[in-house]
C-alpha cells in the first residue's frame, strides 16, 4: 500500500482531480468569473458541436484515421520484429533496430517540413515527389489541395514514426518465447519462414491484443501533434483530416470558448470509454485465451 | 515497526504529500509580474512577429532605463504573425497575466471586449498621470476608436491618417519588364505574367488573406479597388463572413447588407485569384505557409511583388535582405490607382493597431505608465531603433540610419506615435511619396459606416459557426486553391446551415440603427 501511494496520489491529483473541470462543459464559462460564478448553460455548449454540421465528418475521420494508424503500425511492427529477429549478426541487428527506431524521436514539426519538401517546393510548386513524377511524364499534383490521398499520406507518416517503436515491443515479446518451441519446430522439419509464421506470429497475439485494446481506448483521440503540424488550418484538407482534437483546438483558438471545447472533449472521452469497454468485451468473448483484461 | 527503520509509513506519506503540494504550488505560478532578483517587477507584453535580431541587448538597455524611471522591467513575448490572433485571444480568455497586447477590429477586439478581457482607459487617461501619452496621441484619434459602449479600449498606434493595402515590388524587374513604371492594375497584371515567363518566379507572394481578394477598399487581387476604391465591407469580425452594404445606404438609411458573393466585383476577384493560382502567378502554398515563410520568398528574390501597406515600413522591412540575395535589386511601393494620387479611397479611420491593456494584468497602471514612457522621444527611439550610436544614427531632422542588425521592432504594437516617428534613411522615393500622401486626412473619403462597430453578443454561436465555415471553405477560395463555383456553393451551404439569416438580420438591424443615429 505504501509503495502504491505515490502512484495512487498522482493518479488522483492528475487524472481524477481535473475531471471536476468537466463542469465547464455545462457552463457559459468566463475566466474572470471562474468555475463557481460562471452561469450555467445546460447543453448549449454541446449544441455548437452537434449543430455545426461537422460532427459526423469529424467523428468519421477520427475513427477512420485511427483505425488506419492502429492497424498499419501494428502490422508493420510485427513484420519488422519478425524481420529483425531473423538477423543473426548482433551489430547488424542493433544497427537496423536503431535506424527504424529513430523516427519515433523526430518532432512532428520536423516531419511536416520534410513532407513539405517532398510534396511541395518553394512557393508551393514542385516538391521531390512531383519532380520525380515529372521525369516519367506524370503531371504534378498540388497535394495540399487534394484531400483524397491524405489519410494514406498520414498513415505512411505514422508507420514511419511508429513502426520501429512497435517492432521493439514485439521483439521483446519474441525473445520471451521459449527456445524449446523453436527446437520442436526444427525437429518437425519446419523452415525458418514456417516457424516465423506458425510459431512466432501466433505467440505474439497476447502482445498484439493488449496493444490493440490500448489503441482502441485512444481511438477517439486524433493524433493531434502530427495531424495539426502537417495540416494546420488548411481547410481544403479538412474533409479527410479534421479529427476531434484538431477541431477542438481550432474552436478554442478561434472562439476562445472553454465551455464548447470542454463539451467536445467530454463527448470524446465518453465515446472512448464506451469503445474500450466494447473492445474488452469482444476480446473476452472471442479471444479469451489471449485476453489479459 | 522495528527500531532500525529510519523512514516510517507516516513520514513517507507526509513527505510525499508535502513534496506534491510544493510542486503543485510552484506549478500555479504564471511567470508574470514576478520579481527579477533586482528588486523590481518584470511584466510580460504580447508583441506580434519574430524576435528582432539583437533584441536581448536592446531589451537590457530598455530595462535599465525603465528600472531607473519606473521601477519595473518588461519581458515581451513575440508571437509569430500567423498565430498572433489566435494565441493572443487564447491568452486573454485564459486569464493569463500580461500587461499589453496589439488588438484591432481586424484582429479580435470585439470578442475581447465582449468577454470583459480589456481594461477601459477613459478614467486612466483622464487622470492626468499620462501626459506624454496624451500629448503624443491626438484626442480625435482616441475618439475615432471609441467602442460602441462609449469607452476607449486601446491607444491608437498609427503613424498616418490611414493605411492602404498595396504592393512592394522589385524596382529592377519593373525596369526590365514594365518600362520602369506601373500605373494601373492591368499593367501590374501584365508585369506579373511577363516576370513569371521571363524569370520563372511568382508575380505575387503572400500567406493567405481575405483582404487580398475582397478589397477594403483596395486588395492586391481586387482590380475594382484600384479603379474605384469605395467599397468597405461590414463584418462582425474580419475572420468571419464579409457583407456588402447597399451603395445608397447613407442616403436611404437602409443598409441592406448582403453576403460578399452577391457583389460581382468580389466574385470577379475570386475568379482572378483562381486564374493566378492555376497560371503560377501567385504562390500555391498560401494555405500552408506562415507570413514569415512567404515574406522570405520575396526577400530571397523568389517573387516580383509582395503585400505592403502605407505605413512607411516597407523598404526597411525588405531591402537589406533582398540586396543580400539579389545584388542590384531595388524596391518600389506601388498603389496603381486609376486616379493616381488624386484617388480618395473610403476609410473608416479606425486604427489598424490599438495597444490594449489586459483586464487581468498584474498592474494596469504600470501598463499605462509604460505606454506613457514610450511616448517620450528618447525612450521611443531606444525601443524602436536601438541604442543611438550603436544601432542607429540620426539623419537630418526626422530620419535614422540603421548601423547594426537591430531592426523591425513591432512599434505598431506598443510605441508608434505620429510626432515621434523617424523615417528610414533609405526609404524608396515611391514609398516616401505614398507615405506622405497617407498622412493627409484630405486624401480620403470618410466611409458612411466609419464609426460603426457591431456588437456580436446576440449572435455569438451563429457567428462562431460561420467563422469556422469561413476557415474551411472561404480560405481556399481566397487562396485560389479551389474552383470558384464549387467553392462558393460549399461555402454558401455551410454558412446557411450555421445561421446566415440570423447574423445578416442582426447586422442590418445594428447598421440601420447606426445610420439613423448619424
Amino acid at each position: 500500500m505504501i509503495l502504491a501511494a505515490p502512484a495512487v496520489i498522482l493518479l488522483l491529483v492528475f487524472a481524477y482531480g481535473p475531471m471536476a473541470g468537466l463542469v465547464v462543459a455545462f457552463q457559459d464559462f468566463n475566466v474572470a468569473d471562474g468555475v463557481f460564478a460562471s452561469p450555467w448553460a445546460g447543453l448549449e455548449n454541446f449544441r455548437f458541436f452537434f449543430t455545426s454540421g461537422d460532427a459526423t465528418r469529424i467523428m468519421r475521420n477520427t475513427l477512420l484515421l485511427n483505425v488506419l494508424f492502429l492497424s498499419a503500425t501494428l502490422a508493420v511492427g510485427v513484420m519488422l520484429a519478425l524481420m529483425l529477429n531473423e538477423i543473426r549478426g548482433k551489430v547488424t541487428k542493433r544497427f537496423f533496430q536503431s535506424v527504424i527506431f529513430v523516427p519515433y524521436f523526430v518532432s512532428p514539426i520536423v516531419v511536416s517540413i520534410f513532407l513539405q519538401a517532398f510534396l511541395a517546393g518553394p512557393g508551393g510548386r514542385g516538391g521531390l515527389i512531383n519532380d520525380a513524377a515529372g521525369l516519367f511524364g506524370i503531371p504534378s499534383v498540388t497535394w495540399y489541395t487534394e484531400p483524397g490521398p491524405w489519410p494514406w499520406i498520414l498513415t505512411l507518416v505514422k508507420v514511419w514514426q511508429l513502426g520501429g517503436y512497435m517492432s521493439v515491443i514485439f521483439l521483446a515479446a519474441i525473445t520471451a518465447i521459449p527456445e524449446e518451441v523453436y527446437e520442436a519446430g526444427e525437429i518437425d522439419g519446419a523452415s525458418r519462414a514456417q516457424m516465423a509464421w506458425r510459431i512466432t506470429t501466433p505467440l505474439l497475439k497476447p502482445t498484439a491484443a493488449i496493444l490493440l485494446v490500448l489503441g482502441v481506448g485512444r481511438i477517439f483521440y486524433g493524433d493531434f501533434a502530427t495531424i495539426y503540424a502537417i495540416v494546420g488550418d488548411n481547410g481544403t484538407l479538412f474533409p479527410t483530416t479534421d479529427v476531434i482534437d484538431t477541431y477542438v483546438f481550432r474552436a478554442l483558438r478561434t472562439r476562445g470558448d472553454f465551455g464548447v471545447t470542454a463539451a467536445i472533449g467530454l463527448v470524446q472521452s465518453v465515446v472512448g470509454f464506451v469503445l474500450v469497454v466494447i473492445a474488452t468485451m469482444v476480446q473476452r468473448r472471442y479471444a479469451k485465451e489471449t485476453s489479459i483484461l | 515497526m522495528s527500531a532500525h527503520h529510519t523512514f516510517s509509513r507516516r513520514s513517507f506519506l507526509a513527505g510525499t504529500g508535502a513534496a506534491m503540494t510544493a510542486v503543485g504550488i510552484a506549478a500555479c505560478g504564471n511567470g508574470s509580474g514576478n520579481g527579477n532578483g533586482s528588486g523590481s517587477s518584470t511584466y510580460s507584453l504580447l508583441l506580434p512577429g519574430d524576435t528582432p535580431t539583437d533584441w536581448t541587448r536592446v531589451r537590457d538597455a530598455v530595462n535599465e532605463k525603465l528600472r531607473a524611471d519606473l521601477g519595473f522591467e518588461i519581458e515581451p513575448q513575440f508571437i509569430n504573425w500567423s498565430n498572433f490572433a489566435n494565441q493572443s485571444l487564447l491568452k486573454f480568455t485564459a486569464g493569463e497575466d500580461f500587461q499589453t497586447s496589439l488588438s484591432a477590429r481586424w484582429l479580435n477586439i470585439a470578442q475581447l471586449i465582449e468577454g470583459g478581457s480589456l481594461q477601459p482607459m477613459d478614467d486612466l487617461l483622464a487622470s492626468g498621470d499620462y501626459g506624454n501619452l496624451t500629448a503624443a496621441v491626438d484626442e480625435s484619434a482616441f475618439d475615432a476608436n471609441r467602442w460602441s459602449d462609449g469607452n476607449v479600449y486601446g491607444v491608437p498606434a498609427v503613424n498616418s491618417a490611414a493605411r492602404i493595402h498595396c504592393y512592394v515590388a522589385r524596382g529592377d524587374l519593373i525596369d526590365r519588364y514594365a518600362g520602369g513604371e506601373i500605373t494601373s492594375f492591368d499593367q501590374l497584371e501584365q508585369f506579373w505574367y511577363d516576370v513569371h515567363a521571363g524569370e520563372g518566379i511568382v508575380g505575387y507572394v503572400k500567406n493567405n488573406s481575405v483582404f487580398d481578394v475582397l478589397g477594403a477598399p483596395t486588395g492586391t487581387m481586387f482590380a475594382e479597388g484600384w479603379e474605384s476604391p469605395s467599397m468597405i465591407p461590414l463584418y462582425f469580425s474580419s475572420d468571419s463572413l464579409l457583407f456588402v452594404p447597399s451603395r445608397d445606404a447613407a442616403s436611404s438609411g437602409v443598409t441592406d447588407a448582403v453576403p460578399f458573393w452577391e457583389y460581382q466585383p468580389y466574385v470577379d476577384a475570386l475568379r482572378r485569384a483562381r486564374r493566378y493560382y492555376e497560371d503560377g502567378i501567385i504562390n500555391a502554398d498560401r494555405l500552408n505557409v506562415d507570413s514569415a515563410t512567404a515574406g522570405a520568398l520575396f526577400k530571397s528574390g523568389g517573387a516580383a511583388t509582395t503585400w505592403a501597406i502605407t505605413d512607411g515600413a516597407n523598404t526597411s522591412a525588405h531591402l537589406s535582405q533582398l540586396e543580400a540575395a539579389v545584388p542590384g535589386a531595388s524596391l518600389v511601393t506601388l498603389l496603381p490607382f486609376a486616379d493616381g494620387m488624386d484617388a480618395r479611397p473610403n476609410q473608416t479611420f479606425q486604427a489598424d493597431n490599438l495597444v490594449v491593456v489586459n483586464a487581468a494584468a498584474a498592474d494596469a497602471e504600470a501598463a499605462m505608465a509604460l505606454l506613457d514612457w514610450v511616448s517620450i522621444q528618447e525612450n521611443h527611439d531606444l525601443l524602436q531603433y536601438g541604442i543611438e550610436g550603436t544601432d542607429w544614427t540620426p539623419v537630418g531632422e526626422d530620419a535614422y540610419e540603421p548601423t547594426s542588425d537591430y531592426a523591425n521592432f513591432p512599434g505598431y504594437a506598443l510605441s508608434w506615435r505620429i510626432p515621434l516617428e523617424r523615417r528610414y534613411s533609405r526609404m524608396s522615393e515611391s514609398e516616401q511619396a505614398w507615405f506622405e500622401w497617407s498622412k493627409d486626412y484630405n486624401n480620403f473619403t470618410q466611409d458612411p459606416f466609419a464609426g460603426f462597430i457591431p456588437d456580436l453578443s446576440a449572435i455569438e454561436t451563429e457567428h462562431a459557426q460561420i467563422t469556422a465555415a469561413i476557415g474551411e471553405y472561404g480560405n481556399p477560395l481566397w487562396a485560389g486553391a479551389v474552383d470558384v463555383d464549387e467553392g462558393l456553393d460549399n461555402l454558401k451551404h455551410a454558412v446557411e446551415q450555421a445561421g446566415l439569416a440570423t447574423v445578416q438580420e442582426e447586422l442590418n438591424r445594428q447598421a440601420d440603427a447606426y445610420l439613423a443615429g448619424q
